[in-house]
């Protein structure tokens, strides 16, 4: 099922700034009111949009089910291998390791950046890959 | 016998809950740890927004299990919506 010209285009055009946006959410967390969670769920909105406008066979083909998968599974491996790589510096487990930087600027802050960027992404892809799920066993999109 | 596992585990329970209620929960003087959040927060973890600084320094440990817990979600329905097919 295709939805009408005009829709398809506003999600297309749309596409890259709701993804601009999920990032900036992302990467202003330690500065601004935001963080990984609501940066993830903000890229996964993107997709969920090109699912609602497209149908899932042609989203399908730009963000492969496995792919999605296989990244969130890399992105839990990533998030334990950062606390681990403090233990090797000494440091306790999931401890800040470095350098803290200017205060206010965006890098600052550490270890936070990584934590927050590997933690949207596996929030963007639990959630596509639950709307995946709604949609292929129990939707008609 | 499994009845008087179940009658000991609940006075456990019981004395466990009772002796945690502290009637001076809501007492300001009690809030020592907030207290420090506020004044040393950002010198510890560098970063100006103190909820980030909570919940990706002094508590990430429990930010890695809430990762997990989505990642079971996950599991989850995909698990039981593919199983009708």
């Amino acid at each position: 099922m295709k939805n009408s010209r005009i829709i398809r285009t506003l999600a297309q055009k749309l596409l890259p700034f709701i993804f601009l946006f999920g990032f900036y959410l992302t990467f202003h967390g330690h500065l601004s009111p935001g963080g990984g969670f609501q940066g993830g769920v903000v890229i996964a909105t993107a997709i969920i949009l090109l699912t609602l406008s497209y149908g899932i066979k042609e989203t399908e083909n730009r963000f492969k089910e496995k792919h999605l998968s296989v990244l969130e599974k890399l992105a839990i491996l990533a998030f334990i291998f950062l606390g681990l790589l403090g233990i090797f510096f000494g440091y306790p487990f999931l401890k800040n390791f470095l350098p803290l930087g200017q205060r206010g600027c965006i890098a600052s802050a550490g270890l936070m950046i990584p934590l927050n960027l590997v933690i949207s992404i596996k929030v963007a892809a639990g959630m596509t890959g639950i709307f995946y799920a709604l949609v292929k066993y129990r939707g008609e999109i | 016998m499994k009845k008087y596992y179940y009658i000991v585990l609940l006075i456990i329970m019981t004395i466990l809950i009772i002796g945690s209620i502290s009637p001076e929960y809501g007492n300001p003087r009690n809030m020592d740890y907030i207290n420090y959040y506020l004044e040393h927060g950002v010198q510890d973890t560098g970063a100006i927004n103190l909820v980030a600084s909570i919940y990706l320094d002094y508590r990430a440990y429990d930010t890695l299990i809430e990762t997990v817990v989505l990642f079971m979600a996950v599991i989850g329905v995909t698990f039981i919506l593919s199983k009708g097919k």
